[in-house]
């Protein structure tokens, strides 16, 4: 009987105030959560995009490569040529292409074709594979068209375009993880902004447990908690609701050769968040000043 | 920590180890008022003792510098082991859980059950919630409320309020309890009520020390009236 009227009835929900115990579920919190989630499932949509634009410059492996082509005719200047573009600087490596690996490389492109390849491929002209040590060199391609010019040899203009896209997008990258920052500020303000009312509608009960001689630790832990759990929450929530868009965009993105994978998000999405709530969460707490404090 | 102790050679009504003492006390606030002026005084282990004085007399002032509430301005302070004018933070907190305090507002928390009022001096003094039911049972069986335990304190009359917070203040078993004009809002029977619990703590062995108008409760519940008036210390006896 005893036992009995010592525990807690099973309809009746614990609900101790301070240390590691989480304050009810609000609107207010609702909301934080929502517009949490919305903000940084736009920073992933913005991450997954440029994902999807380094896949399709084909910079994802970070290795540029830019192909020089010599008239068959002039083969004899091969070799002057390749010391030459070797002595540019920018220019890591300068690789000749052999004729039996072209030829594989036209087999290989034209794919099942009962066409003479070794006929073809004996049109092509020499090609030497330069390999770029840093792309972002402002004269490096000007330097690689004069000196390739010089010898009648042409360079592969496309290529070029796509190393100059890859310089745009690091610049993107830079600004995007910019943005990144000032929306983790502004949701980290959000997060603030509502614990801060939640902390004003519960003051009293923060000025009893001090007035209880409760440690601050114990007064500030499930504002902190919930700020850290409230930024989580959105961040998985975001998460989730990437998938419509990538799943909506995948054929056009695979006809791209793009594959993308949100997967690569979840953990910087939850960890961001987790974060972000943390930083709202101790801001919040930062003033947090009652009557009868040990230094008012 | 810092230890206090002043020899209070000069008070005959010592009757054990002094609990409160204060020399030359005064407080001034930030705003230059002077709330507390020269007052002097000793309150032993087991005393039950009413602070009377007309409303801005000081009582509520000494009452927050007992717990630590208001640093003395000048003056000497001990309250338990601890010199109030060199006190931490961390030892105003263990002042304050080993002490008791009840408000004329009881300071409820109306949004939590009862027991989870009661529970909460418990809980931050770190009691497993294991151990926490039958404490607050046997608490609140001492009030006279243990059958309200999963009530909500807005279900509960005034008096029945009160003494969920008398509940909430010796639940922690303290040396000490304060109680600021718990009985100033209770009709007369309530308050004798009310005052009958305090005074149950008080034979326990436990200090009571009570800011009051009611002096008319004096004549049913005699113990040590301190009268404070502008500040001042301006009468101390048994009644």
């Amino acid at each position: 009987m005893s036992d009995r009227i010592n525990h807690v009835p099973e309809r009746i929900e614990l609900r101790l105030p301070g240390g590691f115990q989480l304050p009810p579920f609000g609107i207010h919190q609702f909301l934080a959560l929502m517009i949490v989630c919305v903000a940084l499932w736009a920073l992933g949509a913005v991450w997954l995009g440029l994902q999807g634009a380094q896949q399709w410059v084909g910079s994802w492996q970070g290795n540029l490569q830019l192909h020089v082509y010599l008239p068959v005719e002039k083969k004899d200047q091969l070799g002057d040529l390749k010391a030459r573009l070797s002595t540019i600087e920018g220019v890591d490596v300068v690789r000749h292409i052999n004729r039996k690996e072209a030829a594989l490389w036209m087999k290989n492109w034209l794919g099942d074709t009962s066409l003479d390849v070794d006929k073809f491929s004996s049109q092509l002209p020499e090609s030497l594979e330069l390999t770029l040590a840093d792309e972002r060199n402002d004269f490096i391609f000007s330097d690689i068209r004069d000196e390739a010019a010089r010898f009648g040899a042409s360079v592969n203009e496309d290529e070029i375009q796509l190393a100059n896209a890859h310089e745009l997008l690091q610049s993107i990258r830079q600004l995007v993880l910019f943005v990144s920052v000032i929306l983790a500020l502004a949701m980290a303000m959000i997060v603030s902004n509502t614990l801060r009312m939640i902390l004003l509608a519960r003051a009293d009960e923060v000025h009893l447990m001090r007035l209880l001689g409760a440690k601050e630790w114990f007064v500030r832990m499930p504002f902190i908690m919930e700020g850290t759990l409230l930024g989580g929450g959105a961040a998985l929530l975001g998460w989730l609701l990437l998938w419509p868009l990538v799943l909506g965009v995948s054929s056009w993105a695979g006809s791209l050769g793009i594959a993308l994978s949100p997967f690569t998000l979840l953990l910087p999405l939850l960890f961001g968040g987790a974060l972000v709530g943390c930083l709202g969460a101790m801001i919040a707490t930062a003033k947090l000043i009652s009557p009868d404090s040990v230094d008012s | 920590m810092h230890r206090y102790c002043i020899p209070m050679s000069n008070d005959q009504n010592t009757v054990s180890k002094p609990i409160i003492t204060m020399q030359q006390l005064m407080l001034r606030y930030p705003t230059g008022k002077v709330a507390l002026s020269g007052v002097s005084l000793a309150i032993s282990q087991g005393n039950f003792v009413y602070l009377t004085g007309e409303s801005g007399a000081g009582k509520s002032t000494l009452l927050r510098m007992f717990y630590g509430g208001l640093k003395p301005s000048s003056g000497q302070m001990g309250v338990q082991q601890w010199d109030m004018r060199s006190v931490s933070e961390s030892d105003v907190r263990e002042l304050r859980q080993r002490t008791g305090i009840i408000f004329q507002d009881h300071k409820l928390l109306f949004s939590r059950t009862v027991f989870e009022n009661v529970a909460l001096p418990l809980r931050v003094q770190g009691w497993d919630k294991e151990r926490l039911v039958p404490r607050v049972r046997k608490v609140l069986g001492f009030v006279g409320l243990d059958d309200r335990l999963w009530s909500y304190p807005e279900a509960l009359s005034g008096g029945e309020q009160q003494r969920i917070a008398i509940a909430r203040a010796m639940v922690t078993n303290p040396p000490i309890i304060l109680a600021d004009e718990p009985t100033g809002n209770l009709d007369e029977e309530t308050a004798r009520k009310v005052l009958d619990l305090l005074m149950s703590l008080n034979q326990s062995g436990t200090t009571v020390i009570m800011a009051t108008h009611d002096l008319h409760l004096l004549t049913s519940h005699p113990g040590r009236v301190v009268q404070l008036h502008q500040g001042s210390l301006v009468g101390d006896s048994y009644e």
